[in-house]
């Protein structure tokens, strides 16, 4: 399949879908929310098998977190980045781990750094950080240098 | 029989690098088990927010110690798409001598905790031994010798220095020399055999669906490497097979990787056939001034442990927005090794890990 047929078929397939074809070998596609686990089994069932990896953009002038879901195929040779927008208060998606066991992780991980919830996922545990009470850290709106000097006292040690 | 809970690493005699895996055993089977990462989590992500396109170099190559050139690599390839910038061709053969020269490092290094945990003290030696000649050739490159900086968008820092290409010749005919003692003491041993056939074995489909790729998914029969499907630097030019190995058990593993440093001789000594003149760089922006044009890329690159990933967001602005590091090691250390270890014996534990070749570096950014 080139990337001109899996562009339509993923426009055709999922409802209010939109993808461009960015180079050879790169296709972003773009799905509301309640469409990205259906986009999900679309992509699964023509051949998508890889999970690359599932990353997460704070887009906060816009109020929204961006989920970015990196599919290959070994077939094709295609990678696609399966885009989807959450509100930024009380982001909230469904879990992708039934078809794909280790987005799991993924998850778990942006679970912890962005405070995003997935239902259905049994493990969204404490992932990297120790004992964190904190907002989630690698939102924006949160300053590494703020909370070093809060947490730390650095000004009051080094004179 | 009681339950006990133990607790692997990061402070344990079995475990390489700064890893936890907390263990419920029953004797001497594991019962249940996980992976407790975040020992060596410094939030790269996070700080690469707040530096400059090139600040962030010596900020990627540590994100794998053993390993770092893929990822420098990785991101200058993905600063490269977002930029616009092109590569001279002799930056594109240097490029490839590193990256290559970086896998024999890190499968040497890997030799070394895989033989230890075996019992295998003297294997482990020589191939640190041999390790350090290559990591002296770096010295020469750029004066560092674990993290080298060397891969810049436009190219390569500077040309190779004179004498190089002999340094590099003379540690290449060293370790070619040295393997077939190692094949002797350790990979045609009765014992390495015994202790991990049929070990922490999985299908290709499982492989697949919790995302291993590199030598980990190449050891169940698939012929998958990121160089042939989406050639990148020189690789298009240059010939060399795909190890690959059927049974995808700890033993297959450690073949596949075996085989691989033959591979990366071959390639190392092709690109210093072949290699053009010309320049080894191109010029950049102004590092202080240089706005990148918004827009997203995903680079992904073959490193020593499977595909490395880079997603880069710019929004316009002198930094990138989101940058995004997917290590092979990540899927790999957390629910396959989970996965694997039930049920495995307590002295296994520490080289079913290592067989995945996991890096915690790359899992904990």
């Amino acid at each position: 399949m080139s990337e001109e047929e899996l562009k339509s078929a993923i426009e055709r397939g999922v409802e209010a879908a939109t993808a461009t074809v960015q180079r050879p070998g790169r296709l972003l596609a773009a799905v509301p929310n309640a469409a990205a686990v259906t986009a999900l089994i679309l992509l699964k069932a023509r051949g998508f098998e890889h999970l690359s990896a599932i990353s997460c953009t704070d887009w906060i002038e816009e109020e929204q977190f961006e989920l970015v879901y990196h599919l290959w195929s070994y077939q094709d040779r295609i990678h696609v980045m399966l885009k989807t927008r959450l509100p930024r208060a009380n982001p909230w998606t469904v879990t992708a781990a039934p078809l794909f066991p280790h987005a799991q992780t993924y998850e778990r991980e942006i679970h912890e750094m962005y405070g995003v919830h997935f239902d259905g996922n049994p493990r969204l545990t404490p992932f990297l950080l120790d004992h964190w009470r904190g907002p989630p850290p690698m939102r924006r709106d949160f300053n590494t240098r703020d909370h070093v000097r809060e947490r730390f006292g650095i000004e009051e040690r080094i004179p | 029989m009681r339950e006990l809970e133990l607790y692997f690493g990061p402070q344990h005699v079995g475990m390489v690098g700064n890893f936890g895996i907390v263990l419920t055993v029953e004797g001497d089977t594991v019962v249940r088990a996980r992976s407790n990462p975040g020992y060596l989590h410094r939030g790269f992500e996070k700080l690469m927010e707040y530096r400059t396109y090139m600040q962030n170099f010596p900020l990627v190559c540590r994100l794998n110690v053993m390993d770092p050139d893929p990822e420098e690599m990785v991101y200058a390839m993905a600063v490269e798409e977002l930029a616009g910038l092109t590569v001279p061709p002799r930056a594109h053969y240097i490029r490839t001598i590193v990256l290559e020269m970086s896998r024999i490092n890190s499968h040497l290094f890997w030799l070394w905790g895989f033989g230890n945990l075996l019992g295998f003290d003297t294997i482990g030696q020589w191939a640190m031994g041999d390790r350090d000649y290559f990591l002296d050739c770096f010295e020469m490159l750029c004066g560092g010798r674990v993290y080298h900086t060397y891969i810049w968008p436009g190219g390569v820092r500077r040309d190779l220095p004179d004498g190089f290409q002999d340094k590099l010749r003379a540690a290449l005919d060293n370790l070619e020399r040295m393997l077939p003692d190692y094949d002797e003491v350790f990979f045609n041993n009765r014992i390495f055999a015994d202790r991990t056939r049929g070990i922490a074995s999985f299908t290709r489909e499982e492989a697949v669906s919790m995302g291993l790729t590199g030598a980990n998914l190449r050891a169940t029969g698939a012929r998958v490497d990121v160089r042939r499907e989406e050639p990148y630097a020189a690789y298009a030019d240059l010939d060399f097979e795909v190890p690959t190995m059927d049974a995808g058990d700890s033993y297959s593993r450690a073949v596949v990787i075996r085989r691989e440093i033959d591979q990366s001789i071959s390639i190392i000594r092709q690109a210093l056939e072949k290699m053009p003149a010309g320049p080894a760089w191109k010029k950049t922006p102004n590092p202080f001034k240089w706005r990148v044009r918004p827009g997203e890329a995903y680079a992904k690159i073959e490193s020593a442990r499977g595909e490395d990933g880079m997603y880069l967001v710019s929004d316009g602005s002198d930094k990138p927005r989101r940058a995004f590091v997917r290590g092979p090691s990540y899927p790999a250390a957390i629910l396959m090794l989970e996965k694997l270890l039930e049920g495995a014996s307590l002295s296994d534990v520490g080289h079913i890990m290592l067989s995945l070749n996991i890096a915690a570096p790359e899992v904990d950014r």
